[in-house]
C-alpha cells in the first residue's frame, strides 16, 4: 500500500511539473497594463517640426462603457510582433478612452476557429472587435458585413477587398465601396517603404563608417509574397541610395512561399544569412523575416558586420548578447495604430476602409542607435530628421511608383 | 476460425454486474479527467501567485471552469459549436484507434489530415459551380483519397522495409504541413488577393443541418464511429486486424497476413484522418488560408487514448475535447484565462492516461480490460499481452 500511495505521489508530482513548465509561461493577465512601452520615438529622429499632427490631438472622446475585445492569430499573445502589439494597442485604446474593464483577447487554436471566435465577442454584445494579421480577413469581414452595429477593426488585412454588397469577395474582383458597403470595418496598414528607407540611411552611413567599407548593403526578406515585407526593402534601397548613390543594396528572399521557413525558422535564417553573407561581403545587413529574421541577425553578428532588425526596436526585445550588433529597427507603431483606431471610434472619426499609418500618424519611424549611437555623427541624426520631415510632408519617394510592394 | 489469440473480452466478465461493468469500463477515464481538471485549478491558483499586477481571486479557477461550461454548453449555439469542434476530432480518433487496434501508431493523423483538406479544398474549388450533390460527394472522396495515399505510404513502407511508421508519418507530417504552405502560397491561390488564400468551395461546403454552423459532418462522423465499430467488430477483417495487433505471429500462423494488414489499416486510417481535414474544410473554413493548420491530429491520439481505442468510445472522448476548445473563447473573455489552459488539460489527461496503470492499481481494477494499454505503447508489432 506505501508503495501504491507513493508511486502515485511521484505520479502527481511529474505532472505538476510538467504542466507548470507549459503553463507558467503563458498566463498573460489582460488587465495588466505595465507601462505600456511607448512606441519608442527615437532620440534619432525627433518630432520635426512639420509634425504637429504627427500624434493625434488628446481630445479622446470618453466611452467608459465600451466593449473591446481581440482575436489574434495563431501563437501565443506574447509573440513579440503583430499579436502582441495589437492587443497592447488595444489596451491603450481602451485606457485613453475611458475603459476600466480588462481587454479580452481570444487566441484561435487553428484557423478553422477564427470565424467562431469572432463569433465569441458578437453573442457577448461586444462593440469593437480587433482581428490581428491577414489571415483572419475573410471571417472579419463577413463578420462585419453580418453585424452592422459593431465596429470591426482589421490589422494588416489590407487592401480591403469586397463585394457591393458589403460581403468578402472570394474572387478578388473588389467592386464594393468600403465607405458605403461596408462602413463598421476598418483595415489598418503600414508605410514600410517608409520605415525601410530611415533604415537604409542609416545602414548607408555604417557602411561609409566601417573600417574597411565594401559599399555593399544586404537585405533578406521572408517571402517575395509578403509585399510589406518588400516595401521594406524597396525603402531601405531608395534610403541608402540617397545617402550614397553608388552604394550596392543585395537583397534576397528565404522562400517564395508563406511555409514555416519564410517568418518562423530562425535556424535556417542563420544559414541563409551565412550563405548570403559569404556571398555578398555586406557591411550591414537588414533582416525582414520575422524569427527567421532574428536567425539572419544571429549570423550577421557572428561575421562581426551590423545588423538592423524589423518591426519592433530589437535591440530592446532582443536583448544582451543578442542585440550585440544592431544599430537601429526599422519599426511600425502596430501598438499605437490600433489605439487611434480605437480612439477614432470612440470620437467618430474613424473611416472605412484601408487606413494608411506612416509618418504622419506615428505609424513608422527608425528605432534608438542605443550603444552604437558613437558610431554615428550629427549628419546622420540631420539626415534622418530630413526624412522624417519631407515624409511627413508627404514630398519623399520611399517606393518604386511601379511595382511598389512586388519583389523583383 | 477457431484463432488462438483471444482479443475478445473474456467470458467471465459477463457475469458482473452491469455497473459494476460499467465501473470497470468509466473509473479509469472519470478519473484521469477530475486528476486533470483539479491540477488545472493548481496551474491557475499557481499561474496566480507568479504573475504579479493582478489581485489574487481565490475562486479564478471555478470562474475559469464556469466559463469553459458556459462556453460549451450555455446556449444552443454554443452546443452545436462544441458539436462542430468536436467532428474532426471524432474522425482523428477513430483513425488513431483503428490503428491502435492493429498495433500501430499513427502519428500521421496531422499530416493526413492537412492533406485530406488539401485534396478536398482542390476538387472543391473545380467543382465550386456544380451541383451540390455532386461536388459535395467528389470533394469529400477527394479528402478521403489524399488521406489515404498519405497513410498508404508508411503503411507501405513499414510492410515492405519494416521502416519504422512512427518515424515515417511523423516525416509525412512536415512533408504535408509544407506541401500545404506550397500550394496555397502558389497555384491554389486566387491571383488578385495580397495574402495567400484559394477560392472558397461554393457549392461543394457541407450543408448547414442544425444552427447556425452544425454542418452535415457531425451526422457523418457519428455514422463513421458505428461503421468503424461494425468494421472491427463484426467483420473477418476486423478480427484479422485485431488478431495482428494482439499477435502478429499468431496471427500469420493462423494464416493471416500482416504485411497486407498494415498496408490496408495504415490506409483506412489514413482515409479517416483525411476524412476529418474535410470535415473542417468543407464544413467550417470553405477555402484555406497558409495558416490552415491544427492540432487536431495530435489531439486525436489522446482521444483515442482516451476511449482507450473503443470506436463507440471515440464519440464521447471527441465531445470532452471539442467541449474545451468550444468553451476556451468565453474562458478567455470571462476569466482571461489564457487558452493555452486547454493544452495543460489535454496533456495532463494524456500523462494520467498513460500512467494509467498506476491508476487502476490505486482503484484496485487489476482484471480490468488494460485496453489501449496492452496495444499501443509499445508500437512494434508483438505489442502487448493479451490480459
Amino acid at each position: 500500500m506505501r508503495i501504491r500511495t507513493r508511486g502515485f505521489g511521484m505520479l502527481a508530482g511529474i505532472a505538476l511539473i510538467v504542466s507548470a513548465c507549459s503553463g507558467s509561461p503563458t498566463p498573460v493577465p489582460p488587465t495588466v497594463a505595465p507601462s505600456v512601452s511607448a512606441p519608442s520615438v527615437a532620440p534619432s529622429t525627433p518630432p520635426a517640426s512639420v509634425a504637429p499632427s504627427s500624434t493625434p490631438a488628446p481630445s479622446f472622446a470618453q466611452k467608459p462603457g465600451l466593449k473591446i475585445g481581440v482575436v489574434t492569430d495563431i501563437g501565443t499573445l506574447d509573440d513579440k510582433g503583430y499579436n502582441e502589439f495589437s492587443f497592447k494597442g488595444a489596451q491603450d485604446g481602451a485606457t485613453a478612452i475611458g475603459v476600466t474593464d480588462p481587454v479580452p483577447s481570444i487566441v484561435p487554436k487553428d484557423a478553422s476557429e477564427y470565424a467562431a471566435d469572432i463569433q465569441q465577442f458578437v453573442s457577448q454584445k461586444f462593440d469593437v472587435i480587433v482581428t490581428v494579421g491577414f489571415n483572419l480577413t475573410t471571417p472579419t469581414v463577413d463578420a462585419a458585413h453580418k453585424n452592422p452595429n459593431i465596429k470591426f477593426i482589421g490589422v494588416d488585412q489590407s487592401p480591403e477587398c469586397i463585394l457591393p454588397t458589403g460581403a468578402p469577395d472570394p474572387n478578388f474582383a473588389c467592386k464594393g465601396v468600403p465607405a458605403t458597403a461596408l462602413p463598421n470595418y476598418t483595415s489598418l496598414y503600414f508605410a514600410e517603404d517608409q520605415a525601410g528607407y530611415l533604415a537604409g540611411i542609416v545602414a548607408a552611413y555604417a557602411d561609409k563608417g566601417a573600417a574597411t567599407p565594401t559599399g555593399v548593403i544586404g537585405a533578406i526578406g521572408g517571402t517575395t509574397l509578403c509585399a510589406p515585407c518588400v516595401r521594406y526593402i524597396q525603402g531601405y534601397t531608395l534610403g541608402a541610395q540617397s545617402v550614397n548613390p553608388s552604394i550596392t543594396v543585395k537583397s534576397a528572399y528565404v522562400t517564395h512561399d508563406f511555409s514555416n521557413a519564410a517568418f518562423n525558422d530562425p535556424a535556417g535564417g542563420k544559414a541563409f544569412a551565412q550563405t548570403f553573407i559569404q556571398a555578398n561581403k555586406p557591411d550591414v545587413l537588414f533582416q525582414v523575416a520575422g524569427k527567421t529574421g532574428n536567425g539572419v541577425l544571429e549570423a550577421a553578428c557572428a561575421a562581426n558586420i551590423y545588423g538592423i532588425g524589423v518591426d519592433v526596436d530589437q535591440w530592446a526585445s532582443l536583448g544582451a548578447p543578442a542585440n550585440a550588433c544592431i544599430i537601429t529597427s526599422a519599426e511600425k507603431h502596430v501598438e499605437s495604430a490600433v489605439a487611434q483606431a480605437i480612439e477614432g471610434i470612440a470620437a467618430g472619426t474613424l473611416t472605412a476602409g484601408d487606413v494608411l499609418f506612416n509618418a504622419k500618424n506615428d505609424g513608422i519611424s527608425a528605432a534608438d542607435f542605443h550603444d552604437k549611437a558613437s558610431l554615428f555623427g550629427p549628419e546622420v541624426t540631420t539626415a534622418l530628421n530630413t526624412a522624417m520631415a519631407a515624409m511627413q510632408a508627404g514630398t519623399l519617394v520611399t517606393c518604386p511608383a511601379t511595382g511598389c510592394g512586388v519583389a523583383p | 476460425m477457431s484463432a488462438p489469440p483471444s482479443p475478445a473480452p473474456a467470458q467471465a466478465r459477463s457475469r458482473r454486474s452491469l455497473g459494476a461493468r460499467a465501473w470497470a469500463v468509466l473509473a479509469v477515464p472519470a478519473l484521469v479527467v477530475i486528476l486533470s481538471l483539479l491540477l488545472g485549478a493548481v496551474v491557475i491558483l499557481g499561474s496566480e501567485l507568479i504573475v504579479t499586477g493582478r489581485k489574487f481571486d481565490p475562486w479564478l479557477w471555478f470562474t475559469a471552469y464556469a466559463a469553459l461550461v458556459q462556453g460549451a454548453y450555455g446556449s444552443t449555439d454554443a452546443v452545436i459549436q462544441t458539436l462542430v469542434y468536436s467532428t474532426p476530432l471524432v474522425f482523428g480518433g477513430l483513425a488513431v484507434a483503428f490503428g491502435f487496434k492493429a498495433g500501430l501508431f499513427n502519428i500521421g493523423a496531422q499530416g493526413q489530415f492537412l492533406v485530406g483538406a488539401l485534396g478536398a479544398v482542390i476538387v472543391g474549388v473545380a467543382l465550386a459551380d456544380a451541383p451540390a450533390p455532386i461536388a459535395i460527394v467528389a470533394a469529400t472522396i477527394a479528402g478521403i483519397v489524399a488521406g489515404g495515399i498519405w497513410g498508404f505510404v508508411p503503411g507501405f513502407l513499414k510492410a515492405v522495409s519494416g521502416a519504422h511508421e512512427v518515424v515515417s508519418t511523423i516525416m509525412l507530417n512536415y512533408v504535408a504541413v509544407q506541401l500545404l504552405a506550397a500550394l496555397v502560397s502558389g497555384p491554389l491561390k486566387v491571383p488578385k488577393s495580397p495574402s495567400p488564400v484559394t477560392y472558397d468551395v461554393g457549392n461543394a461546403a457541407f450543408p448547414i443541418v442544425i444552427g447556425a454552423t452544425g454542418h452535415i459532418g457531425i451526422i457523418l462522423a457519428i455514422v463513421a464511429a458505428g461503421f468503424v465499430w461494425w468494421l472491427l467488430f463484426r467483420t473477418t477483417w476486423g478480427f484479422e486486424i485485431r488478431s495482428v495487433g494482439a499477435n502478429p505471429d499468431a496471427a500469420r500462423y493462423a494464416g493471416m497476413r500482416p504485411k497486407l494488414l498494415i498496408v490496408a489499416t495504415m490506409t483506412f486510417s489514413g482515409a479517416l484522418a483525411g476524412l476529418a481535414g474535410t470535415s473542417v474544410l468543407l464544413g467550417v473554413s470553405h477555402s484555406m488560408t497558409s495558416s490552415f493548420g491544427t492540432t487536431v491530429g495530435f489531439d486525436s491520439i489522446a482521444v483515442a487514448l482516451l476511449a482507450r481505442s473503443n470506436p463507440l468510445g471515440v464519440l464521447p472522448a471527441a465531445v470532452l475535447f471539442g467541449s474545451m476548445r468550444a468553451g476556451a473563447g468565453l474562458m478567455q473573455i470571462n476569466a482571461g484565462i489564457p487558452v493555452e489552459l486547454v493544452d495543460v488539460l489535454q496533456a495532463t489527461i494524456l500523462l494520467f492516461l498513460v500512467a494509467s496503470p498506476v491508476l487502476r492499481r490505486l482503484l484496485r481494477l487489476r482484471n480490468v480490460e488494460a485496453g489501449i494499454t496492452t496495444a499501443a505503447p509499445s508500437p512494434g508489432l508483438g505489442a502487448g499481452t493479451a490480459p
